[in-house]
């Protein structure tokens, strides 16, 4: 089965997806990391308000057997968290790009032009 | 890397395959939680033909047994015995199932990882010893399927004919048409079910009989997940060489007997931790985590996951005794936050075996 990579958003080495809306960036996992995941089965997302420097790990997600950690593809504060994944974490498998995880208010726009487009994220799933 | 006779057979239904001890293994086929429920609700199928198997054949083969291990071995024909392997400190191996195949012939089955391990150990004590007996390595010459699950008797009754005379723990060989087989009505789930021994080409045989009969097969993710909802000890995690029986909750397989390796200082030691069983409303659990009481440290989850059954984080963890007596209210820490745990006096499931 081909994995999912939508052209119209932005992508990190950590199989983030993350679609940009002016100043806000909303974050969640892809495809081809719930596949290989497995089935999820628990979510940890931070406060509303937590202020996160690129890269840093915001949250964890679980399957069975393993625990994944969750890095801000961008600088920002958490301005939403997706709180129906906490009792329906198997959301992200069956709809990984519907699934977000949290939106960011960016501090610094410049940081998107740093993300991966989706031709270039193909080839790190090859 | 090593691989299992039926490795070819893995990769042909797509599994995912990781290093476990050496052996290119199927962690798991599909869907982890389906694999794990399949065995609770119907019948899965597993390979774990990396397992080691021991012979040892002669007119006191029991009483040598009797002398290696220190669970009691004065069982019937056809009966098994779990018990761990004891070094001369009283300290753990292995832990193994011995199968009484008649009087004069027992078969061990031990972990993969410690195969080396253990027949170094169980040659040194034969050569000491003076029991009437021969003592053969054939897992090289061994594949094993284990069938679990509430309709694994009726599914194996079709494919292999008469089981259904065997009880619980109990073991015969079968001789027909499909080949030479070694059945134990044993399993590492919880759930009734069989381990089926048997030459390379029998099991492929039996593996490919069982797939085209609907039996899912599962990995040993799944596997793992399933004995700790039922609480089973695995070697590297709840049982090490650092540990004695007392510690890990293996009392009830210590028996008064006469001599046993490892009795003496058995005898002499003192426990230092117990196993305890606890769940999380939230969270789950990982090995390696603390696990605090009274706002200390008071051990360590050995082994962790989320049981898809009770929908909860569910572990194993190793508390230290003198920080322990009498404590129920227990927390883990996880990324520096501490969770409430449950604490559990029975296993997190009951499992359904006979």
């Amino acid at each position: 089965m081909a994995t999912k990579i939508p052209e119209n958003l932005k992508y990190t080495k950590e199989h983030e997806w993350a679609l940009v809306e002016g100043k806000n960036l909303t974050v969640g996992i892809t495809d081809f990391a719930q596949s290989s995941l497995g089935d999820i089965v628990y979510v940890e997302l931070p406060e509303i308000g937590f202020e996160l420097k690129k890269d840093d790990p915001f949250g964890v997600v679980e399957s069975i057997k393993s625990v994944s950690d969750l890095y801000s593809p961008v600088s920002g504060k958490v301005v939403a968290i997706n709180s129906d994944l906490q009792d329906a974490p198997e959301k992200i498998n069956e709809t990984a790009y519907e699934s977000w995880l949290i939106k960011i208010e960016m501090s610094s726009e410049a940081e998107v032009a740093q993300l991966l487009d989706s031709n270039n994220y193909k080839s790190l799933c090859e | 890397m090593m691989k299992t006779s039926l490795y070819d057979k893995h990769v042909g239904l797509n599994a995912k395959i990781v290093d476990f001890a050496g052996w290119e293994m199927p962690i798991s086929y599909s869907s982890l939680k389906e694999e794990i429920l399949e065995v609770r609700n119907g019948c899965g199928a597993f390979d774990v033909s990396h397992m080691g198997e021991f012979f040892i054949e002669g007119a006191e083969a029991c009483d040598f047994m009797d002398h290696l291990i220190p669970n009691d071995f004065q069982v019937a024909n056809g009966k098994a015995v779990y018990s761990p392997l004891l070094n001369h400190d009283g300290k753990i191996i292995d832990d193994l199932i011995a199968y009484k195949l008649s009087d004069e012939l027992v078969m061990i089955c031990v972990n993969a990882s410690n195969i080396e391990k253990d027949w170094t150990w169980i040659s040194s004590i034969h050569k000491k010893s003076n029991f009437d007996c021969k003592i053969f390595n054939r897992s090289n010459d061994y594949s094993l399927i284990a069938i679990q699950g509430p309709k694994s008797e009726s599914i194996l009754k079709e494919q292999l004919g008469e089981i259904e005379d065997l009880d619980y723990y109990g073991i015969k060989k079968l001789e027909n048409s499909h080949g030479s087989f070694i059945i134990a009505r044993t399993g590492y789930t919880g759930e009734d079910g069989f381990e089926v021994f048997g030459n390379h080409e029998v099991i492929n045989s039996l593996w490919d009989r069982l797939m085209s009969a609907g039996v899912l097969p599962c990995g040993l993710g799944a596997r793992d997940t399933l004995r700790v909802e039922v609480c089973y000890p695995l070697y590297g995690h709840e049982l090490s060489e650092d540990l004695t029986p007392y510690d890990c909750s293996l009392k009830w397989t210590v028996k008064s007997k006469v001599d046993y390796v490892g009795k003496k200082a058995l005898d002499e030691s003192t426990p230092k931790y117990k196993l305890i069983k606890i769940s999380l409303e939230k969270g789950i659990p990982r090995e390696g985590y603390k696990v605090m009481s009274n706002g200390e440290e008071v051990g360590i989850v050995t082994s962790g996951t989320m049981s898809p059954v009770i929908s909860k984080g569910i572990a194993l963890a190793r508390v230290e005794r003198s920080k322990t007596e009498g404590v129920k209210s227990y927390q883990v820490e996880i990324r520096g936050k501490t969770y409430e745990a449950n604490y559990h006096t029975k296993p997190f499931i009951s499992g359904g075996h006979i």
